[in-house]
């Protein structure tokens, strides 16, 4: 070509928000997916949404737990932290995330306690060395159910706080066009559903007795939520391709001249029709595989986003280069939380084992069904 | 420019006083969603910085003296002159331009810091009180012109800051002091004689990412519009000692 420019002294800037961040968004949407999904079975007392809404649960308690611990990480002054709570920054998404983060924990720990509550009392029943803790644990009380509505609608409350601030925390920042778009929330929250609804296909596989039903059901949620991923994702395109709003056409002409780009996009898609075709298609004895790409689906959303997005520079040519590394502001980070929630994940298991179906009887029975369904299907 | 600005601050003394004890009130109680009060420094300057594009000759004394001056750690910048080969119908040359904090008017580092240790002095100076920043990057992410970092010894957001301390000692920053080409031009927008002013008025400087809307108070002269935004070209292929070098991807 005649004309061009070569870069020849700049500043590669470093990515400031680390893995652990990637970690943080991951986590706290999976518990905010969790905790939706368990609604109807514990909140609104269905059922045949039960045994799900048990999975869902367990997904929202161990990510919600896990999940403020890799934002603290993600601090560089993590010791600091208070100074959050010390002066009011209205104008600043991040500061309202301080105050509805804790606020959300702690409402979803009472709802898990009021629908555990039940369990509890069980396990307190039981002549073991351990009944009394379960006894204390459960305050002498059982199943009630408008207890467990009243928190659940709190915790659905603090969920959409956290899922509103994390959203426009990201989509306010005007500096990164891939990030400035009012679609972001959105995406947020349909992945992290969807990345929900896999993490239940997979606990409900390894960790809560292989329930036909709960698998079924947990498809079919999947392949819907997924439809509407690949709708907000193609209208974010159109968007962009077509011209018709400029800044989605600077953030995709920010990102469509380079290779790499294009086979993250190739792959999202890829990440996302797969696990539709498969739940549509199949939606029994598939839940291994779906559960496990939705999951990875919205893990490399989050990463794409973050880390990718930062390696757009603001001013510079081309991109800056991201290796991940090996310490705590790399790949560390990434396991560390990965060990924590398995860590969570075995200890409210240990203490709340899945319930023994009773009687083979009722839990068979909507396996009956699910067979034809399928095979309709 | 020093006896023009000693002659100004003389003027504005009696107001400064009286500016103070207001504006201590409204800044100890800023309500929600006030906008983040100015605070500190004397509301009679408005500090701002012209470069002159075309009198820079990319020698990097100024990144060094800030280096020098301000304890920047290795492999992080709050100033640097981004140097491009500029290649047209075949002849090839140079382009240097000069990066910084902008100093803005409107600054989008400002509203999104959580706990308020990034804040702008009254003189227009936007700085980071770094015993209270926590380290969270977002102001990182919210500058447009990627002019800040986190600095690994302090663990805290850092950028330039004009140089507060020279400047409030009546000295030039440390870039400006020590330009070989005389490209970096430094002093008080309120005082209508001054250089910077002048130059404001009478020779319509550009600034860059005008459509941020963020007001940068540090203007260009002789600023090819290919430069304004995200630079299109070939990247450099500098990295910080700690990355591996690999091939980067073209624009
Ligand atoms: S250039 Fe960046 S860091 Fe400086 S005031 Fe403007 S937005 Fe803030
Ligand atoms: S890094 Fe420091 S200055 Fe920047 S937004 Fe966070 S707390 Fe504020």
């Amino acid at each position: 070509m005649d004309n061009h420019i070569v870069e020849v002294i700049n500043v590669t800037r470093e990515v400031a928000w680390l893995p652990w961040a990637v970690q943080y968004f991951f986590l706290i949407g999976l518990s905010v997916g969790g905790l939706l999904l368990s609604l109807p079975g514990y909140a609104f007392a269905r059922a045949d949404w039960r045994a799900l809404g048990r999975i869902a649960l367990l997904v929202a308690l161990t990510c919600g737990l896990a999940a403020p611990v890799a934002l603290l990480s993600d601090l560089h002054q993590p010791g600091r932290f208070w100074h959050f709570y010390v002066v009011l920054r209205p104008t600043s998404w991040m500061w309202w995330g301080s105050i509805f983060i804790p606020l959300y924990v702690t409402v979803l720990l009472v709802y898990g306690w009021a629908c555990f509550r039940e369990e509890l009392q069980a396990h307190g029943r039981v002549d073991s060395r351990l009944a009394a803790l379960y006894r204390l644990a459960s305050l002498g009380g059982g199943r009630n159910d408008a207890l467990i509505r009243a928190a659940g609608l709190f915790a659905l409350a603090g969920a959409l706080l956290v899922a509103l601030y994390t959203g426009a925390e990201v989509a306010v920042v005007k500096a990164r066009p891939l990030w400035h778009t009012p679609f972001l929330p959105v995406q947020f929250l349909l992945t992290a559903l969807a990345g929900a609804a896999g993490l239940v296909l997979l606990l409900n596989r390894f960790a809560a007795g292989n329930d036909r039903a709960v698998e079924v059901r947990a498809n079919r949620l999947l392949a819907g939520v997924l439809g509407g991923v690949m709708l907000v994702g193609a209208l974010w395109l159109a968007l962009g391709l077509f011209g018709l709003d400029a800044t989605h056409a600077e953030a995709l002409g920010s990102v469509a001249g380079s290779e790499a780009w294009r086979v993250t996009a190739v792959w999202a898609v890829a990440a996302t029709a797969l696990p539709f075709a498969i739940a549509v298609a199949k939606p029994a004895g598939t839940g291994l595989l779906t559960g496990l790409i939705a999951l990875h689906g919205a893990w490399m959303f989050r990463w794409t986003v973050f880390i990718g997005g930062q390696t757009v520079p603001k001013t510079g040519a081309g991109f800056y280069d991201y290796a991940l590394p090996a310490g705590p502001e790399g790949l560390l980070g990434i396991v560390g939380t990965a060990g924590l929630w398995l860590f969570l994940l075995i200890a409210l298991t240990a203490i709340l084992p899945s319930p023994r179906r009773p009687a083979p009887a009722p839990a068979r029975a909507p396996r009956a069904p699910a067979g034809p369904v399928a095979a309709a299907e | 420019m020093d006896r023009s600005r000693r002659n100004f601050c003389l003027g504005a003394g009696a107001t400064t006083i009286g500016a103070v004890t207001v504006a201590a009130m409204p800044a100890a109680a800023a309500a929600p969603g006030a906008a983040s009060p100015r605070r500190d420094g004397d509301p009679a300057h408005r500090w701002a910085m012209v470069v002159d594009v075309g009198k820079c000759v990319g020698c990097q004394a100024c990144t060094v003296a800030c280096i020098m001056e301000n304890d920047v750690p290795e492999n992080s910048f709050r100033t640097i002159v981004s140097t491009y080969e500029v290649t047209e119908q075949g002849k090839a040359g140079s382009y240097m331009l000069p990066r910084l904090c902008n100093h803005c008017e409107d600054p989008p580092c400002i509203p999104v810091c959580p706990t308020g240790a990034t804040f702008q002095r009254r003189d227009g100076i936007v700085v980071v009180d770094n015993t209270v920043c926590v380290g969270c990057a977002y102001c990182v992410q919210a500058c447009p012109y990627d002019a800040r970092f986190i600095n690994h010894e302090t663990q805290t957001a850092d950028k330039c800051t004009f140089c507060v301390h020279r400047v409030e000692a009546g000295l030039l920053p440390a870039c400006v002091e020590t330009c070989v080409g005389g490209a970096r031009i430094f002093g008080d927008l309120n005082d209508p004689h001054s250089a910077v002013a002048t130059l404001v008025r009478e020779e319509n400087p550009k600034v860059l990412k005008p459509e941020q809307g963020t007001q940068p108070r540090v203007f260009y002269l002789g600023l090819d519009p290919r430069f304004q935004g995200k630079v299109d070209g070939t990247p450099t292929l500098w990295r910080p000692t700690s990355q591996p070098h690999s091939q980067k991807e073209h624009a």
